[in-house]
């Protein structure tokens, strides 16, 4: 495929501000719309959108893929470890053990926050594997 | 509000479209279209979460996963 110069320079500079509003969006899930599905994949639009246009080789300098299978793979029991923490120390599965905030700022809603932030960064590690998967043999 | 029927309209020609093409990339445009278009109507039915989802993996990865399968095999459907 022949390169575009125009192309390269919009996606290098649309990536960062993707990336951010994925950020956005899995922080600020428990508030707005949006949340750790709908962010997750916002982000890994980000990372297909570079490998799309400046080839998946230097996509994969910036996003290795072996850290994304491994960001993939952990996410999943880091997950069922917070559940079994909840189990632990309250009582029920995924029960919120940290303290509560004032309602509106976004350090308010215990470990959902964190839930968001483990379920984005698995289904963005994992959509943008099976892009980079599917893009790498052309 | 007649903006949603004319959406639900638009909706309706898109997906006869994409069955309807024979060139295969067509037919994966279309479809990208539609899923925008779902996605404008999502937002005026008062689901934006739904709507979000909806534009990030109808017309952004879902149409890459069809264009990268469509490059690996035929374009044309006989």
């Amino acid at each position: 495929m022949k390169e575009s110069e125009i192309v390269s320079v919009i996606s290098r500079k649309l990536v960062p501000y993707i990336l951010i509003f994925g950020l956005y969006l899995i922080s600020y899930g428990h508030l707005s719309p949006g949340g750790g599905f709908q962010g997750g994949v916002v982000l890994a639009s980000g990372i297909i959108l570079l490998a799309l246009a400046r080839g998946t080789d230097s996509a994969q300098k910036l996003f290795p893929e072996k850290n994304l299978r491994i960001v993939e793979a952990k996410a999943f029991f880091l997950f069922l470890f917070m559940g079994i923490g909840g189990l632990v120390a309250g009582g029920y599965f995924l029960q919120n053990f940290l303290p509560l905030g004032k309602a509106g700022e976004v350090p308010s809603a215990g470990f959902i926050f964190f839930l968001n932030l483990i379920i984005g960064l698995k289904v963005s590690a994992g959509i943008s594997l099976i892009c980079f998967y599917l893009l790498k043999g052309e | 509000m007649i903006i949603p029927q004319i959406i639900i309209i638009l909706l309706i020609i898109l997906g006869i479209l994409s069955l309807q093409f024979k060139d295969l990339l067509n037919a994966v445009i279309s479809l990208a279209i539609f899923s925008l278009l779902s996605s404008l109507l999502f937002y005026y039915l008062h689901a934006p979460d739904v709507s979000i989802a909806e534009a990030a993996v109808g017309a952004g990865v879902a149409t890459v996963i069809f264009i990268a399968v469509i490059g690996k095999t035929r374009r044309k459907e006989e």
